[in-house]
């Protein structure tokens, strides 16, 4: 704690104000006294009305109250002044990393995490005196709670902190370290983690590594995939890592449901990545991943998935012709409702997983994934530009991408179709000759697909190309192939239509908003996403961080380089005063309430 | 006059002589006098019949009687005796006050011209003083018109003070009374309505035949002529009160004593009591001749 030095004021000129106390005092002085008379009776003087002096515009009464008063209006200027206390001490930033990694045990047994937190406290006591601001790096690094005013406060502040799921930003890290090294009124910055600092470390950065490099064993990812579109057998594929100095047999058992369906083991080299494959895992709703040996880390000795992928796709087709959308529901797993353009509500999209829009568009971006066949152009929500042929030819297509993934667009024939022109914030998947005839892009969180052709409708094995096409598509836009990994830890991710409440895997409840961006995922585990029917879909998140789960190798921090400059022995702090005036204020204002009311009942008892 | 109130001139005194005390119920008395009593005597008021029986005197059976029914009846006649006046004056500090007004003077002057006529119409007075500073008269029944100067001499040399609650100084009173008769209590009954009509319940419950008279001053019906911030002080308890009085704060006080004293004057013909306010601003004379009836007294 610094000392008190002395007392200042932000705003001294509202010190004038006090001139109204002694206007005030000769005010009362100056008053005529009210005379006394001796009468028969006060019995009927009872019934009049108060003196004037009691009244309100009159000349306020010279008693207790009206000292209790002054005081107060005292201290009113007073807070308008903005007093301030100047303490004298070294303003220190204590920055904690909080990353997943610091739950690796050390040879102690402990944490690291509880090692930093130990070691900040020696370093906070041997730093002395002055205000503290405590950092914490994950999922991103971000203040705590304010400025503090001393040591005591701060480690009260860094003792309710603990380590999170999920890992941290190095450079949005190194960029914090970097403001605090430059900020010549910080004294010292503390940073403990079980990273260090590269070398030229700042003059007034106090490093605290925590923890030595040791050997994990760990799951990368665990990725469900179907085969196909709308099979019911799921594909497991498990990432293992040995991150340790020699050849390691890693086994991974998968429960579903909380039963074993399947186990399956690889030696792996050391510091190498091995892939396990589940080829048919039974349906079930959660699937949990357990790799062995398990290690002092375990957060990445576990993952786990959820089977939703298995249930059928909500499909919406909003058409002029309706029974192109019919032929969609000969694919297995896919339900399709179909609604004419005009017939159609935004609300609509809440019971489904995509929409279709053939030969129209929305007058708002839809809250789920769409596919738009050949739309209008000149939207004012896609304000998609296009140009109409009879026949239109493809002139190229990426073989990677998912969408163009097996299909041979030379076998297509397309009949008329539109080429689609530049578009702000979609890319052209498939490109033609006069411009794109699929467009690819997200927007608000949602995938959108646009096609300059008609792919339906569906027709199955009596066009093979177009099938696979139509499907790649759909698959796309239900979620299928592009989050492999799944959703880890630290990630926000958007809320999906109709979802009210998410459910953490702590079991702490919150409410959500579909479409906003849902950011409490700081922890590995299940989150049950509540629909507003009470519906619940759980979603997996995992560390699925292999650089996190690398132990052996610590890469340092490197701080952007900053002015060097002299460490300051002290500084001066302001620490405002105001809210104590008010607080005071208020306390003489209830006290005075309460005596005013206790004698007003006094007089109202007595007969 | 005599140690008398200057009320009492002679040519009051001649009109005091012509009044008498009326009851409205007979009361026993302590000796001969002319007021009906509910003993059997030898009035010319009749009473009752009794059975004619050994040793009666023959002059009083009733012959008219005698002939209708054949059997001897005697005449009853009532007892004509004097009157127990008990005349009660508050002494308490409100009624010095407002000084200007003589209140207490004013009590004084009508307790003794009340006890006046009971004396010349050859009743008994037992003059009982609530509270004041002074020699109060003996508690004792007084009679004879000449002993209305050593009572005079008396009540004169008492001052007011002291704070009463008139229903227990009353009711400590009449522990010392122990028989009934007129019960004139004299007092500016500033207080609460219900503290006056206990004290005046008092009587009526011991069968006294009452007549409340009630002191108000002229000054004191007027705001007790004060103005402007005043921090009023009662006479009796200390409480203070402040206020800001004006016309409009003198007019809302005399319609609250007004109101007071009315309240005490309902609860009085509510229950067979006289009762009669003297503003001190009125002639005494003309107030006492012209109030006869609600005095209870009769020419």
């Amino acid at each position: 704690m610094g000392l008190l030095n002395a007392i200042g004021l932000l705003n001294p000129g509202a010190l004038y104000f006090l001139a109204i106390v002694p206007a005030l005092i000769l005010a009362y002085l100056a008053r005529e006294r009210p005379r006394q008379a001796t009468v028969s009776s006060v019995l009927a003087f009872r019934a009049l009305h108060v003196m004037r002096g009691q009244r309100f515009g009159g000349r306020p009464r010279f008693t207790w109250t009206f000292f209790l008063e002054l005081l107060a209006l005292c201290l009113a200027v007073l807070a308008m002044a903005g007093p301030y206390l100047l303490k004298k001490g070294t303003p220190i930033a204590v920055v904690i990393d909080n990353s997943a990694a610091m739950q690796a045990l050390t040879p102690a047994g402990k944490t690291r995490f509880d090692e930093a937190i130990a070691a900040t406290n020696d370093a906070l006591d041997r730093a002395g005196g002055g205000q503290v601001t405590v950092y914490l790096t994950a999922p991103q690094p971000h203040q705590l709670s304010g400025v503090i005013g001393g040591i005591g406060e701060a480690r009260e502040a860094i003792a309710r902190t603990k380590a999170v799921d999920a890992p941290d930003d190095p450079a949005a890290l190194a960029t914090l370290l970097g403001q605090l090294a430059s900020d010549s009124h910080l004294g010292r910055i503390i940073f403990a983690s079980y990273r260090s600092i590269a070398a030229p470390v700042p003059g007034r950065v106090v490093p605290i590594v925590v923890g030595q490099p040791i050997a994990n064993y760990a799951i990368g990812s665990f990725a469900l995939t179907r085969e196909t579109f709308g099979a019911a057998a799921l594909h497991a594929r498990v990432t293992v890592a040995n991150f340790s100095p020699s050849a390691q047999a890693l086994t991974v058992t998968i429960a579903g449901d909380g039963k074993p369906i399947g186990t399956a083991q690889a030696t792996v080299a050391p510091n190498a990545v091995a892939a396990l494959e589940f080829p048919r895992l039974a349906p079930a709703t959660i699937y949990r991943a357990q790799l062995d040996p398990s290690d002092g880390f375990t957060l990445d000795n576990t993952a786990y998935a959820t089977g939703s992928a298995v249930k059928s796709v909500a499909v919406l087709f909003v058409s002029p012709t309706p029974a192109d959308g019919a032929s969609l529901r000969s694919i297995p797993g896919v339900s399709v409702a179909t609604r004419a353009p005009n017939a159609y509500s935004p609300k609509d999209l809440a019971n489904f997983d995509l929409a279709i829009f053939e030969y129209t568009v929305p007058k708002e971006l839809p809250t789920v994934n769409a596919l738009l066949v050949m739309p209008p152009p000149g939207d004012p929500v896609f304000k998609f530009t296009a140009l109409s042929a009879p026949r239109v030819e493809v002139a190229g297509w990426p073989t990677t991408d998912p969408l163009t993934d097996a299909v041979n667009f030379r076998l297509l024939n397309f009949r008329e179709g539109e080429y689609l022109g530049q578009h702000p914030w979609m890319r052209a998947v498939v490109a033609g000759n006069s411009g794109g005839l699929m467009l690819s892009g997200s927007r608000q969180g949602h995938r959108f697909v646009a096609a300059g052709f008609n792919p339906f409708p569906y027709l199955g094995r009596e066009n093979l190309p177009m099938s696979i096409l139509t499907l790649n598509v759909l698959g796309s836009l239900a979620g299928f192939g592009a989050r492999t990994s799944g959703y880890r830890t630290g990630e926000p991710w958007m809320v999906p239509a109709g979802v009210t409440a998410i459910v953490l895997p702590s079991g702490h409840r919150e409410s959500a908003q579909a479409g906003s961006l849902f950011s409490s995922v700081e922890s590995q585990g299940l989150y049950e996403l509540i629909g507003a029917n009470g519906q619940q879909t759980p979603r997996a998140v995992n560390l699925a961080d292999l650089t996190v789960s690398d132990l052996t190798n610590n890469p340092p921090i490197s701080v952007p380089a900053v002015a060097a400059g002299a460490m300051p022995a002290s500084s001066t702090v302001r620490a405002p005063l105001a809210a104590y005036v008010l607080a005071a204020i208020i306390v003489l204002i209830v006290f005075e309430s309460l005596l005013v009311y206790r004698r007003r009942r006094t007089i109202e008892v007595s007969p | 006059m005599l140690g008398l109130p200057e009320e009492f001139t002679p040519e009051f005194i001649a009109r005091l002589d012509q009044l008498r005390i009326k009851t409205r119920r007979e009361f026993a008395g302590l000796g001969k006098g002319t007021h009906l009593s509910p003993r059997r005597g030898s009035s010319l008021e009749f009473s009752d019949f009794r059975h004619y029986s050994d040793g009666d005197d023959f002059r009083y059976i009733d012959w008219g009687l005698y002939g209708r029914t054949d059997k001897l009846y005697i005449k009853l006649f009532k007892e004509e005796e004097d009157l127990l006046t008990y005349i009660f004056i508050d002494a308490s500090a409100s009624m010095g006050f407002p000084a200007r007004d003589r209140k207490f003077e004013s009590a004084v002057a009508t307790a003794l011209a009340i006890a006046y006529v009971a004396l010349a119409s050859g009743d008994r007075v037992m003059i009982r003083v609530i509270a004041g500073r002074g020699t109060p008269p003996p508690p004792a029944f007084v009679y004879g018109r000449h002993r209305i100067v050593e009572l005079g001499r008396s009540l004169t040399a008492i001052r007011p003070g002291g704070e009463v609650d008139l229903a227990p100084a009353l009711a400590r009173e009449m522990v010392s009374i122990r028989r009934a008769g007129k019960v004139f209590l004299i007092s500016d009954f500033m207080m609460l309505p219900n503290v006056a009509t206990r004290g005046l319940g008092l009587f009526t419950a011991a069968n006294m035949d009452v007549t409340a008279v009630q002191i108000l001053g002229a000054t004191e019906l007027d705001g007790q002529g004060l103005n402007g911030d005043v921090e009023v002080v009662d006479a009796e308890s200390g409480e203070r009160v402040r206020v800001s009085i004006g016309q409009r704060e003198r007019d809302r006080y005399r319609e609250t004593l007004l109101r007071l004293a009315r309240e005490i004057k309902v609860f009085c013909f509510r229950n067979g009591l006289h009762y009669t306010l003297y503003t001190t601003g009125v002639d005494f004379h003309d107030f006492f001749l012209r109030a006869v009836a609600d005095l209870g007294l009769v020419h």
